[in-house]
């Protein structure tokens, strides 16, 4: 992993248009700003991993939980 | 035509226009960009079987089957990248899953599809978790 040190309001900037900026520390916490052109997607770390993760668990489904839920999802 | 391999329902045949494309794949699921919808006449669950991994496969749902007020705010770049004009051609789903006799529905990621050109992508819902329902 790449480390760098920054202060406050100095930056990284990511290829050419992406920028992620520190903008207050606070004790443990960091506010980070981040410049992306608007088809990268930003989001953080922990909920991309829990969609990940529940997308992973999602494709354990078999037949049989298929036909559980078939009888709560009936066609009217 | 296209035949397309799987683990639970064996070799099907689809037309071709009925494939659904993520150009960015499922979180988790880059690689796979080719999906499609398994529909049965007697429960509004389906399918969401992956073209190209026979194993990969996600029970989904109509988020109005679960959710009759959902709404969803979808962003500039994403209606861009699905090529989306109008709010009516969007169609979003859900995919479940069960756990100890409980339903999950993930409704963090769900998956916003443009019914007119089949363009998907899952989108990531800040502040919503996946929701669990008892099931009856």
């Amino acid at each position: 992993m790449l480390v760098l040190t920054r202060k406050v309001n100095e930056g990284i900037r990511i290829g050419d248009d992406i920028v992620v900026r520190v903008l207050e520390v606070r004790g443990s916490q960091v506010k980070l700003g981040i410049e992306a052109p608007d088809e990268v997607k930003v989001y953080r770390e922990e909920l991309y991993q829990k969609i990940l993760e529940e997308n992973i668990r999602a494709t354990k489904a078999d037949k049989d939980q298929f036909n559980r839920l078939k009888e709560v999802f009936k066609k009217k | 035509m296209i035949e397309v391999e799987t683990t639970r329902f064996g070799k099907l045949k689809v037309e071709e226009d009925r494939i659904i494309h993520f150009p960015e794949g499922l979180l988790g699921f880059s690689k796979l960009k080719r999906y499609i919808l398994l529909d049965y006449k007697d429960t509004s669950i389906k399918w969401l079987q992956a073209v190209d991994d026979p194993d990969v496969a996600f029970i989904v749902i109509n988020v109005f089957e679960l959710e009759p007020e959902y709404e969803l705010k979808v962003p500039d770049s994403v209606q861009r990248l699905l090529g989306l004009e109008k709010p009516e051609d969007a169609v979003v789903l859900v995919i479940l899953r069960v756990e100890e006799g409980k339903l999950i529905a993930n409704l963090a990621g769900p998956l916003l599809i443009n019914s007119q050109n089949r363009r998907g992508t899952q989108m990531v819902i800040e502040n919503v978790s996946p929701k669990v329902y008892n099931m009856q």
